[in-house]
């Protein structure tokens, strides 16, 4: 009896001894970096430093809050059905937004997580041995300052980190232009000049500390009534254009859509921009976000379309009326660029589908374009696409024509779906069978014209040199000669200085920026009546500030929020 | 191990020393009576029945073995045996000197035992606060899952379907949810083995695979020192779930089978044809109108029939008993296409043998639950808003197709299917040894597997135009468990002590992965049967996915229950927990928990009063919940090409792989703990004919467990988990019951039961303004979110903009909560929330001779519910655009139809409701009447009515409803978006036993 007690007891303790565990968790379908050659370590390491730009430079993040908050841009709740999204973008181009506000959110994530990764790169570069390491270190060193710039820009302060393991100091005005500054000038000399336009090159950080001397006084001061731009600040931003200028490397367009073409990563007017590739990273929201949901402009792919997003506010419209009257603003090539025939030739109605392409530029009136129905497009009797005049199918309205009218508001009326001109700057990517996808042009964040537009700014702004910034403007004018250049201006002030950056970079999420620095962004414009200062810059995410709510006085919301 | 080994062999001294003492008593003139006394039903052996000899004070206890020896003085003596929950017996010991006596269970006693977890106890002797719910008490009607069985029966319980769909899940949470993520589930445990709540497949509730005519009873355990026995796991309550075994000395089969039809219980009040041409003209809208009267409710649904069948064998001698069972159900939807069925076998053993000291009980399940589910919430989302005007077959009978973009609902039916099968097979084998008098060893070995398999298709069609896509995702869930455990159990006549220690590792296994593949030609054969006829297959539409974790978790565990003279109760637990998906430095949580009974009925002066029982309970726990997701403890960085991580750096080549944190490191990270204090207070009067309970708790958990967003906003992943450890949940509340039962001489019986939930939560302490939830669906209202937890309000508040009516243009005024002159998202407020404040429950049977009817109600109030349907559909924009929508949508003249509805009080209502869930009338047929009870022991016909009435302000489809509309984990609550309705049911039923 004891004897079978015993058995049973060892028994019992084996059972227990065998079935113990350290708990250990064991991870099957997740790996981190293995065996790497030193160069695909470095390659993996400045790759990510790049790679969320396209999700920063989209529609509904840094594009709204450049554009939507301005008269370049207004995006009405369409057909009471459509971008209503909670009001979020009224929000925006009223200038009422708060820090829930999800456009404002998700700009801030993407761009944190990208100065993260700079910092990630910057500590794990050093050890690598591939020669490329160095030149990767540089960029990743000069991205943070991009990045920085970014977040100085919209939400008025940079992080500066160093250590991953330590917290960021966090800086604001003068103490956030110098650090900037300070980082640009450090990797200017180690930075290759070939690398470019998708990467960050010696052309690239002339560019963008020309663009921080220009809006310095800005953000040195951000709430003040009138900036103080200093002769100096002035100096430096003519010597970094003339050094671009004198490079050699970078030309004009003769072209101005040519900028915005799915090829244009060898556009040589590019200094620095965001390589899409359509089989890895690029959208086309830039081309689809505009255009009328009854916009069909690839005939290979019958569900790529527009979403009817946001047109142009009619006082923007007005300024091209105005500066051409009596003549229409198409004699601008900026304006517009017509690519289908039936708009001016009625007889012009069918269409070879591997060449069509819609038209370019400012979308005005009645909208002509391939004829969707329910098993894809119609066909002419020879085979090819019939164009005709649009309706609103997709939105089971065919009597509702296409027809976009200059007014575009926040009524019924102006809020329907045709309401406002469109903005169809980037091509429509030819391979985006959906339309939101696979974009190919490369998302500009730098070009030639801008170095003389702000050339010119600088010149007028340091010493009223009228002439010689009228000779910037004009060159730049002169030099769009594939179609008809536009006719040169014969004087130069401040206010047309500013009016030129609206036709040379309309939609090209500048406009927040040259507004506040121009003194404009507390004007009134189509639904638009805020003079709220607090508003130059946007508020910190509120999820930030919770997150941040651990520790006192750490991240402070922006005035005004 | 010695230690034991000496308690024990003290117990037994301490035994035989008390068995000694009586046998001394008497020198002359003695006869002594041997004999043992044992369960009238299994056999088994009584430990601790009193004996005493009639009209004297003098007596024993039968021993371990069930054996007992006392002397009388003469042949008259009459001997009193009883043990508590069992009927009395006295025997006049005549000419006998070995008496075998075996103590039927009463009736009304047998239904106060309750499964604790690791044993059982009767209800009498337990100081936690726990409820058990035999089978003929569970809710009748068509059930799919057990938690359906006990909704409305348990205070303090709270089961609310996520919609009216077979097989839905439900959200059962037990006194207040104690964590705002997911995974505030209770523990199931099912004949003692502890499930894993993971999903098995596509959105079937997983605990499908029990048939619930094998379910015995339902023992929910609710305060902490009743689940701090499963420690990690107790936070959220514990369901024990005892299925049903054979009984020693009967055999035989029995067949039971339904015919259940269902109906829409409340169609959504949508114009009809005429209705609608007439009000888009009165408010301006454009009419289209070709001339038909549809009810598009009418034309997706259908009267859906469901089949239940159950054969079931029993039967046992003294060593052997088996239960085994077959069953079947075919469920139909009201949608039409949708479809549940499940099949089930169950088999149970418990053999004994080495002379009755091994007892060993083997289970094993096996099911297939097979969901069909068209595209539900499209086909809804049309149904209602599609005009009413427009029809539905074209003049051959056929499906009408519109020449626009709205799409004929009926089409979906043969375009988009969604199926799941899960396979799941369950068993495992519990052994108790008996070691020694009163030292049992325990094993408890079991493995729960399933498999699944869910095909999404959509087949190519031209309207509305598709390409078509299959997409199919599989898995495997394994569970497998050992336990050992030792139990001690020690009686005299005043002391009654039993210990538990044991040890028990479980390790869960979950895999899967999926595949699609895109573009079929337009044809009717069905991508699952001929996937390769796929056209388009890229890394950018199809790229696999998968998921694999190993969860490992060890525990400790030992209790101690104490009584002393059948008055003073006591009990002690403790569990230390190890989890894998606990970090480094946290590795083991100890639970520990305390409490005590006192039973007042027993004092003397108590005895003799109305009281038949009365006990006063306290106790105090804490617990956790280890819900939390795997891997959140470790760093990871992944190198892989993606849009988001790689990016070309040179004109041409392949795209390096870029290499990125996508989670920080935080070996802190452990359970969230849940501390309790229950007083409860046990009645029973009038001989038991009154009974009741009354429960006062309050649950406070924290160190709660949260995705956060760092302090320090450049991170290289933009949330990582942390506990907050100053943040409380606190659920507190009083719980009543009170159940009246009487059985009369003439043949009638009733009964009478009610129970009633108070109950309060709040959130404290949290460091955040507001932790949104609730994502708002529809045009218009994406990004919005609908629940908001602040502090000093419950989870599950709906932070909304106040709703104040119309401006001069007719647009939505809001209220300036903050004054600040503007509206914006500052000025939301705390609107209510969706759990009930109150929660209460009837339920009555009445009997007579053969027939009996049974009626169950619950209720709910408190609590709102935010129609989102509504919000997103029936305003009046909406109707002057042609889209059909409820009266709702012009209930305000004021309302311009140019006014949006963005998400807001407006659309907040009260989801207060008071449901007749069940009435149910059977008649027995008395078959020995008859003189067929040979051949036929019972025959019973019945007829239930489920879901027969709802008395609610609530004007969407059920008041009972929670669409998942988490955010980040989460949790959403009290949200109806086009949720599947609700059914009426009338089942007609048979039951025979052979």
């Amino acid at each position: 009896m004891k004897k079978t007690n015993l058995y049973i007891f060892s028994l019992l303790f084996i059972l227990l001894i065998s079935s113990c565990t350290n708990l250990e968790e064991i991870i099957l379908d997740e790996t981190s970096a293995g065996n790497l050659t030193p160069r695909q370590a470095a390659d993996g390491l400045i790759a990510p430093v790049y790679a969320l730009l396209p999700t920063i430079f989209q529609h509904t993040t840094y594009f709204a809050l450049q554009e939507i908050t301005t008269d370049e841009a207004i995006l009405p709740y369409r057909g009471g059905t459509d971008w209503g999204d909670n009001g979020i973008y009224i929000a925006l181009h009223r200038q009422t937004f708060d820090p829930n506000n999800a456009n404002v959110r998700n700009t801030w994530n993407p761009l944190l997580q990208s100065v993260s990764r700079t910092v990630t790169a910057l500590q794990a570069l050093p050890l690598n041995t591939d020669p490329v390491a160095k030149e990767y270190l540089a960029e990743a060193k000069g991205m943070r300052a991009y990045f920085s710039l970014l977040t100085l820009d919209l939400y008025g302060l940079v992080f500066v980190k160093d250590n991953p393991d330590a917290g960021s100091q966090i800086l604001r005005g003068d103490a956030a232009v110098k650090f900037i500054e300070k980082e640009l000038l450090d990797v200017e000399p180690l930075l290759g000049t070939t690398a470019g336009p998708g990467r960050l090159t010696k052309g690239a950080v002339w560019g963008l500390l020309a663009r921080l001397y220009l809006n310095a006084p800005v953000y040195r001061d951000i709430y003040a009534s009138s900036f103080n731009f200093t002769a100096s600040d002035m100096d430096n931003v003519i010597k970094y254009c003339d050094k671009i200028i004198s490079s050699g490397q970078y030309a004009l367009a003769s072209e101005y859509f040519s900028i915005f073409d799915d090829n244009n990563n060898t556009n040589k007017e590019l200094i620095f921009a965001i390589d899409q590739r359509g089989d890895l990273n690029g959208h086309n929201r830039m081309a689809y976000f505009s255009l009328s949901g009854d916009m069909f402009p690839l005939a290979a792919f019958p569900n790529a379309n527009g979403t009817d997003g946001p047109a142009i506010t009619s006082d923007f419209y007005q300024t091209w009326a105005k500066a051409y009257a009596p003549e229409d603003p198409s004699v601008d090539p900026r304006f517009h660029k017509q690519n289908v025939g039936r708009y001016t030739n009625p007889a012009d109605t069918c269409v070879d589908g591997a060449t069509y392409e819609i038209n370019r530029g400012i979308q005005r009136g009645q909208q002509y374009g391939l004829q969707r129905n329910v098993s894809g497009f119609t066909k002419c009797a020879d085979g090819k696409f019939l164009v005709g005049p649009l309706v609103h199918l997709t939105r089971n309205k065919f009597n509702l024509l296409v027809n976009h009218t200059e007014k575009v508001d926040f009524t019924p009326q102006g809020s329907d779906y045709p309401s406002g001109y469109r903005v169809e700057k980037y091509q429509f990517s030819r391979i985006s069978d959906s339309g939101r996808n696979k974009g190919q042009a490369d998302i500009v964040i730098l070009r030639l014209a801008d170095i003389y537009l702000m050339r010119a700014e600088a010149k007028l702004r340091k010493s009223n040199d009228g002439a010689g910034a009228l000779a910037d403007v004009n060159f730049v004018r002169a030099s769009r000669t594939a179609r008809k250049a536009p006719p040169a201006l014969t004087s130069m002030n401040l206010d047309l200085l500013f009016r030129e950056r609206g036709f040379e970079f309309y939609w090209e999420m500048l406009r927040r920026t040259d507004m506040i620095r121009f003194g404009k962004y507390e004007g009134t414009w189509t639904e638009k009546t805020s003079t709220d200062k607090n508003k130059r810059i946007f508020p910190i995410p509120q999820t930030a500030i919770d997150g941040a709510s651990n520790l006192k006085d750490y991240l402070k919301q922006n005035a005004g929020y | 191990m010695n230690q034991l080994w000496t308690f024990s062999q003290k117990g037994i001294l301490l035994i035989v020393l008390s068995l000694s003492l009586n046998v001394s008593a008497f020198a002359t003139n003695v006869l002594q009576i041997n004999g043992s006394v044992k369960d009238a039903t299994s056999g088994e052996p009584l430990i601790g029945c009193s004996v005493s000899t009639k009209g004297t004070t003098s007596g024993t206890i039968t021993d371990l073995d069930g054996k007992f020896s006392i002397d009388v003085t003469d042949a008259s003596t009459i001997l009193v045996f009883s043990y508590i929950g069992y009927k009395t017996q006295e025997i006049t010991v005549g000419n006998q000197t070995n008496m075998v006596i075996n103590l039927e269970m009463d009736g009304q006693e047998l239904a106060q035992v309750v499964v604790i977890g690791y044993g059982s106890s009767s209800t009498k002797d337990i100081t936690g606060a726990a409820k058990s719910i035999k089978s003929d008490d569970f809710n009748k009607g068509i059930i799919n899952s057990p938690e359906q069985l006990l909704q409305g029966k348990v205070a303090g319980v709270n089961v609310v379907g996520t919609s009216g769909e077979p097989g839905a899940r439900q959200n059962i949470t037990v006194r207040g949810p104690g964590g705002l993520r997911t995974g505030s589930t209770p523990l199931f445990v099912v004949d003692g083995f502890a499930l894993d709540n993971s999903g098995t497949g596509g959105v079937v509730n997983p605990l499908t695979f029990l048939n619930p005519n094998d379910i015995e009873s339902i023992d929910v355990l609710k305060d902490a020192s009743a689940t701090a026995i499963y420690g990690a796991r107790g936070a959220n309550g514990v369901i024990l779930i005892t299925t049903k075994k054979g009984k020693a000395g009967f055999s035989g089969v029995t067949y039971s089978g339904s015919l259940g039809i269902s109906n829409l219980a409340r169609k959504l009040d949508v114009f009809s044809a005429d209705e609608y041409r007439t009000q888009v003209k009165a408010i301006g809208g454009t009419l289209e109108d070709l001339g038909a009267n549809t009810d598009w409710q009418e034309v997706i649904m259908r009267t859906a029939k469901t089949q239940n069948h159950n054969l079931s064998f029993s039967g046992g001698n003294e060593n052997t008993s088996f239960f085994g069972s077959v069953g079947v159900q075919n469920q139909e939807g009201i949608i039409q296409k949708s479809d549940l069925d499940q099949y089930v076998g169950r088999i149970k053993i418990n053999q004994k043998s080495l002379n009755g000291r091994l007892n060993i009980e083997m289970n094993l399940n096996a099911s297939q639950v097979k969901s069909n589910r068209p595209a539900i919430g499209t086909l809804l989302g049309t149904a209602l808003s599609l005009n009413p005007t427009y029809p539905a077959y074209n003049a051959n009978g056929g499906i009408n197709v519109f020449q626009s973009t709205f799409v004929n609902p009926l089409t979906y039916f043969n375009l988009e299917k969604d199926i799941t099968t899960t396979n799941r097979v369950m068993g495992n084998i519990s052994s108790s040894l008996n070691l020694f008098k009163g030292l049992d060893y325990k094993l408890n070995i079991g493995v729960d597997h399933s498999t699944f398999v869910r095909d999404v298709q959509s087949l190519a069609a031209l309207t509305p135009r598709q390409d078509g896509r299959l997409d199919t995702g599989i898995g495997e869930n394994d569970n497998q468990l050992i336990e050992n455990y030792l139990t001690y159990k020690f009686v005299n006549k005043d002391i009654n002590l039993n210990l538990l220690a044991g040890h028990s590792y479980q390790k869960i296994f979950l895999h899967g992965r999926n595949s699609s593949i895109n573009k079929f030609p337009i044809s009717d054969l069905e991508p699952i049967y001929n996937p390769g006829l796929g056209q388009d297959l890229t890394i950018a539409n199809n790229k696999p996915g998968g998921y694999a974790q190993i969860n490992e978790l060890q525990s400790f565990f030992s209790r101690a229950n104490f009584q002393f003279k059948d008055k003073y109760l006591l009990t002690a637990t403790v569990r230390a927990d190890g989890s894998s998906k606990f970090g480094a430095n946290n590795k083991y949580g100890i639970f520990p928990s305390f409490s005590a009974g006192w039973r007042l009925s027993e004092e003397s002066f108590l005895k003799n009063s109305v009281f038949s029982d009365l006990k006063i309970r306290a106790g105090w726990g804490q617990t956790g919940n280890q819900e939390i997701p795997s891997k959140i403890t470790q760093p990871l960085y992944t190198n892989t090409v993606s849009g988001t991580t790689s990016y070309p750096l040179a004109p041409t080549g392949a795209y390096p792989v870029g290499i990125s944190f996508a989670r920080l490191a935080n070996p802190d990270i452990q359970w969230e703990v849940s501390t309790q204090i229950d007083l409860g207070v046990d009645f029973s009067l009038f001989n038991g004919a009154l009974s009741g309970t009354v429960d006062y708790f309050n649950k406070v958990s924290n160190n709660i467990l949260l995705e956060v967003i760092p302090a320090d906003p450049v991170q290289p992943a933009t949330t990582f988990w942390t506990n907050v450890k100053d943040m409380t949940i606190t659920n507190k509340g009083l719980e009543f019951e009170l159940n009246y039962q009487k059985r009369s001489d003439n043949g009638w019986s009733y009964a009478l039961g009610a129970n009633l939930t108070l109950i309060d939560n709040v959130v404290e302490n949290s460091p955040y303004s507001v932790i949104p939830s609730g994502s708002a669906s529809g045009s218009g209202l994406t990004s919005a979110t609908i629940n908001g937890y602040i502090n000093g309000q419950p989870i599950g508040t709906f932070f909304l903009k106040d709703h104040i009516g119309f401006d001069e243009k007719g647009q939505s005024k809001f209220r300036d909560a903050n004054n600040d002159g503007i509206i914006t998202d500052a000025d939301r407020i705390a609107a209510g929330t969706a759990l009930p404040s109150t929660m209460y429950n009837f339920n009555g049977n009445l009997g007579y001779k053969g027939l009996s009817l049974s009626v169950n109600f619950n209720g709910v109030s408190g609590n709102k519910i935010y129609d989102n349907t509504a919000n997103a559909n029936f305003y009046k924009l909406r109707l002057s655009k042609g889209i059909n929508v409820t009266p709702e949508a012009i209930l305000y003249p004021a309302e311009a139809i140019t006014n949006a509805a963005p998400i807001s009080t407006r659309f907040l209502k009260d989801g207060s409701f008071f449901r007749l869930n069940n009435l149910s009338l059977a008649y027995d047929l008395n078959t020995s009447k008859l003189g067929i009870d040979k051949w036929i022991s019972n025959f019973r016909v019945y007829v239930t009515g489920q879901n027969l009435m709802v008395w609610t302000k609530y004007d969407g489809y059920d008041p009972e409803v929670n669409t998942d509309s988490t955010i980040n984990g989460i949790s959403s609550y009290g949200i109806d978006y086009l949720s599947y309705p609700r059914a009426k049911s009338l089942l007609f039923g048979l039951n025979v036993s052979f």
